[in-house]
């Protein structure tokens, strides 16, 4: 039985962390029900909504000294002050923790002990050439 | 800034009013509001939005702030500072990536394949060891002139 033919570029495309998927590719562009229309108008409710709002701000003849855009403000805070308070003890966030600040903590203690227990060995039994000496 | 704090960010909502509550100060739809898992990584009740970067914007359509092709109350991905147009790019590729990435890990292991074999058994044309004149520059390297200096001839007739 023939394997049929190659697949197309289209079909072998997958996407992943690093590469989204092209709307062209994308089954749900092509759904164009009724639910997805009103989902679509309603966004465009929202944005023609906030749109208005600035528009009003910037056009205006006395403008305020700056237009402050409360998203960007939510962002801020999100990242900055809302971490503290939602952060919870999880084993999930304790383990992350103890791998990234107690992990490399230990592994450094491990590698310049050993260097160092290393180097002291040959002092002690004079085979160690010094490199920077100054005899 | 003057914003009350039921405008600002806060806890993992709960309950179905507390989601709609938290998608309408985020300027979003109910259905598309879809809050980061609560597994206490400190995200709250932050939307998560698709991990897309500012690479993939329209760059036509005409955006409140065109640099950042962004408009004014939209809400902002978390990640927002890594997907600017400076930054990430997570636009589709020509080549899809596991074709790509199988590509290159065929090509790399293959040269470090080569270069290793190559450190293992070296192969050069045959060497022998270099022959200096003036009796292996003897005077050259700190010899006694007044002495005779050993006789060395690396030819033979």
């Amino acid at each position: 039985m023939a394997a049929g033919p190659p697949p197309s570029a289209a079909q072998r495309y997958r996407p992943n962390a690093f590469v989204s998927l092209p709307a062209e590719l994308d089954p749900d562009t092509y759904d164009a029900s009724p639910e997805k229309r009103r989902a679509e108008a309603e966004r465009l409710a929202i944005r023609a909504r906030l749109k208005r709002q600035y528009q009003l701000q910037i056009n205006n003849p006395n403008p305020p000294a700056v237009i402050e855009n409360p998203a960007l403000h939510r962002w801020v805070y999100a990242r900055t002050h809302n971490v503290y308070p939602t952060f919870r003890p999880t084993p999930k966030t304790s383990f992350l923790g103890a791998v990234c600040a107690i992990g490399p903590l230990l592994f450094w203690m491990a590698v310049f002990k050993m260097d160092r227990d290393r180097k002291e060995k040959l002092i002690k039994e004079g085979k160690y050439e010094r490199p920077f000496s100054v005899f | 800034s003057e914003m009350t704090k039921d405008m600002l960010p806060g806890p993992y909502p709960r309950t179905p009013e507390e989601r709609a509550a938290a998608a309408k100060k985020y300027n979003m739809r109910v259905e598309d509001y879809q809050p980061y898992p609560d597994d206490g990584f400190g995200y709250g009740d932050y939307p998560m939005l698709p991990n897309k970067s500012h690479h993939e914007r329209d760059p036509w359509y005409q955006w409140d702030q065109p640099d950042m092709r962004h408009n004014w109350g939209e809400p902002i991905h978390w990640d927002f500072d890594m997907y600017i147009r400076n930054r990430v790019d997570t636009s589709p590729t020509v080549v899809p990536w596991h074709i790509m990435r199988k590509h290159f890990l065929i090509f790399l292991s293959t040269m470090l394949i080569m270069f290793g074999l190559g450190e293992i058994y070296p192969s050069y044309r045959p060497v022998g060891p270099k022959q200096y004149p003036f009796n292996d520059l003897y005077l050259e390297r700190g010899g006694d002139p007044s002495k005779e200096p050993p006789v060395v001839t690396h030819y033979e007739i």
